[in-house]
């Protein structure tokens, strides 16, 4: 972890904004506070593990809606909602719509805080697992184009002399291009190449 | 002159007489007839033998009692009689004669005995005259005249006749039933008599106005006045007057008609009226109220800030405190700012106190079948726009409840529009809203309100919690206030499923003991 991670609160009381901080100082986490989601998004958005601490009525942009201004953002940050006053589908629309949690004030400090832990270690996996992806993208996109053919026919399961003969070379010159694409993408062994190959494969279907 | 000239002359005198009576008795204009003291017919002109269709000769067959109409017979004979007695000299009789076609004919008859004289026997002499056109034309005006005296005398106004001096000339029997003085007591006293003292100058100067001008001070159709009852009561009345000329004087006729019913309708209808106006004043302080709800839903979100805030920042403390993490500047602060957020959730408590004493419930006597017939009608259209069929089966003869009308009626709309609500999903069957009313097992008046909608599942004891909803712009209070509001009334109300679709809401409230009807 490189960075600290930050919580941002976003409560239009201005009492409320400033106890929140103090308590979520209290236990060394860094915090920043905004009257709206207006002036939340004109701040460039994180590059260290955050979540949102997000009041669901809220003068201007309300906090549901706010929710999905930053889907649609693509700004994928985890939300921990308060509210004054909630019902059940505001709830359920909220949960759907991939809040950590949703609590009623005044909520007992703990649940705030494990609610906002749990917030902050699920966005510090995710941008773990982004960061990997990225690496991972890195190298492959590092390969010659016939060592990614290569590759992605050894990952199909293909024997080198099926190989050589589908991309009419000999069989040695596959595996120089398979021992040399197994160095540049760091894989340790066959199966970890697959694994790689895998991760590789998951965001792409996604995309497509 | 000679004797036999002297006769001869006066013979041939006689025959001329003669002659010239002949001549007129036959030329008459009138029917002349003679017939023998036992009333046969010797002589009769042409007028008299046309005017019966008979023949000469047929005619002497005959008596003046055969040719008279049956019914006339006892009367004609009782004057011939009395004149046979000598009583009179002559009499005049209106009768009928029978023609020889069956038909009857009317007549005036001038009728007398002459008298024998020398060789001559007496003899019957009558002068008839033909009347037929004369009766019919009586009896034609008879028959209206009747018509119009079968009308005044069955009107159920008031019917006067008034002279030029306002005295009245007649009064039909209506009069009587309206004013309450027979008809004795009004004939020939002023028409002033049945107003009431202010009127009287009035109308009297009026009318003579009238007389002397032709202006009238009043509309003669339907003006609306008052009138005195023989009683002293005064009441109101419609009346219309005409005017006819009746041998030379002016006559007025008027039609009285007693409005009081009318106008008691039309105060029942403007009482209704005002009724309405008020309800409809009252259900804009209902949705006032229904907003208090929504009011009651923000103040507790406003409440819930500052405490938020304290218990933030005293967990916070508390927290640094446990770490040994000291800084008398940081504790201070929180601490100002726990006092400064204690303070304002006072405030807000404090204000919703002022703003409950500004509501008082105020107690009065009851009927809740009209409080749900008020709130029905406050919802107007409601039912319709949303296809709902309301059906009501409300108990007769309620014993009265001690109640706050407004808050009943805040509560029976609350449930009404719930129930509304709960059906605008439904398709597949119909939208029906039962609201009853009845005395409930323990004595206590239970008002039910059903649905046919989507029901309340498992969460019928959940929705009279605060903030619970489950509709989509739901605050979650109606219920939880509906029932404190009915509590605040000595009384329970509850949700329960309704079969086979649905949800009830029942409430009790106790009947009014100081006053059971």
């Amino acid at each position: 972890m490189t960075r600290a991670s930050v919580v941002f609160v976003v409560d239009d009381d201005p009492s409320v904004r400033s106890s929140l901080k103090f308590l979520l100082s209290s236990v060394g986490l860094q915090v920043e506070s905004f009257e709206s989601a207006e002036t939340f998004l004109q701040r460039k958005p994180p590059d260290a593990p955050s979540c949102l601490v997000l009041d669901v009525r809220l003068r201007g942009l309300s906090g549901l809606d706010f929710q999905h201004e930053l889907a649609a953002r693509n700004i994928r940050i985890p939300i921990v909602f308060v509210t004054g006053h909630g019902d059940i589908p505001m709830s359920v629309r909220a949960m759907k719509a991939g809040a950590i949690e949703f609590l009623t004030k005044p909520y007992r400090d703990q649940d705030l805080l494990d609610a906002v832990r749990i917030a902050l270690e699920q966005d510090r996996a995710r941008r773990e697992q982004e960061r990997d992806l990225t690496d991972l993208q890195q190298r492959f996109d590092s390969l010659t184009p016939r060592e990614q053919e290569v590759i992605s026919m050894v990952v199909s399961g293909m024997l080198n002399k099926q190989i050589a003969g589908e991309l009419g070379t000999a069989e040695n010159t596959v595996k120089v291009h398979r021992s040399r694409a197994m160095e540049k993408m760091n894989a340790q062994s066959f199966a970890d190449l697959v694994r790689m190959i895998e991760k590789l494969k998951g965001p792409a279907k996604k995309a497509s | 002159m000679s004797h036999a000239e002297f006769a001869a002359a006066h013979s041939e005198a006689s025959q001329h007489i003669e002659q010239r009576w002949r001549t007129a008795f036959e030329s008459s204009a009138i029917g002349i007839a003679m017939a023998d003291f036992a009333g046969r017919f010797f002589a009769a002109n042409s007028v008299f033998r046309n005017m019966l269709r008979y023949t000469e000769s047929e005619l002497y067959q005959l008596t003046f009692l055969d040719v008279t109409y049956e019914e006339d017979r006892k009367a004609n004979q009782e004057l011939v009689g009395q004149l046979v007695e000598g009583k009179r000299q002559h009499f005049e009789i209106e009768k009928r004669y029978c023609r020889k076609d069956g038909t009857l004919v009317w007549v005036r008859n001038n009728v007398s005995l002459v008298p024998g004289m020398g060789g001559v026997a007496p003899f019957w002499f009558a002068v008839v005259e033909d009347i037929t056109q004369r009766k019919e034309e009586e009896s034609a005006r008879r028959y209206t005249e009747e018509k119009y005296r079968l009308v005044v005398e069955t009107a159920s106004d008031a019917v006067i006749s008034l002279d030029e001096t306002s005295t009245i000339l007649l009064a039909n029997p209506a009069t009587t039933r309206v004013f309450g003085h027979t008809q004795e007591e009004l004939i020939g006293k002023p028409l002033t008599m049945l107003m009431p003292e202010f009127l009287r100058k009035l109308h009297e100067t009026g009318f003579n106005g009238y007389l002397a001008t032709g202006q009238r001070h009043i509309n003669w159709q339907g003006t609306e006045l008052i009138g005195l009852r023989k009683n002293g009561k005064e009441f109101p009345v419609e009346v219309s007057f005409g005017e006819l000329i009746q041998d030379g004087h002016r006559v007025f006729t008027g039609f009285i008609r007693d409005i009081s019913e009318r106008k008691q309708a039309e105060e029942i209808r403007r009482q209704a009226q005002k009724v309405i106006q008020t309800t409809q004043a009252e259900l804009a302080r209902v949705s006032r109220l229904t907003t208090m709800g929504e009011l009651a839903a923000s103040i507790a979100h406003e409440v819930n800030q500052p405490l938020t805030a304290v218990n933030n920042n005293s967990n916070a403390c508390l927290r640094l405190l446990a770490n040994q993490n000291l800084q008398p500047d940081v504790l201070r602060r929180a601490l100002e700012e726990i006092v400064a957020d204690g303070t304002r959730a006072s405030a807000i408590i404090a204000r919703i106190r002022a703003f409950i004493k500004k509501a008082p419930a105020e107690k009065n006597r009851l009927d809740v079948n009209e409080v749900i017939g008020e709130v029905v009608a406050m919802m107007g259209h409601g039912f319709e726009e949303n296809g709902i069929v309301l059906q009501s089966e409300l108990a007769e003869a309620l014993p009265p409840v001690l109640g706050d009308r407004v808050q009943l009626q805040q509560v029976l709309l609350n449930l009404i529009m719930n129930g509304v609500e709960a059906m605008t999903a439904i398709i597949d069957r119909p939208r029906l809203l039962w609201v009853q009313s009845r005395i409930d097992e323990s004595g206590d008046v239970l008002i039910a309100v059903r649905d046919s909608g989507t029901g309340l599942g498992l969460e019928a004891d959940r929705v009279f919690t605060p903030f619970f909803t489950t509709k989509a712009n739901g605050m979650g209070m109606g219920l939880s206030i509906s029932r404190s509001l009915i509590e605040g009334h000595g009384g329970r109300l509850w949700a329960s499923p309704n079969s086979p679709h649905g949800a009830v809401f029942s409430l009790t409230l106790p009947v009014d003991a100081e006053n059971p009807s």
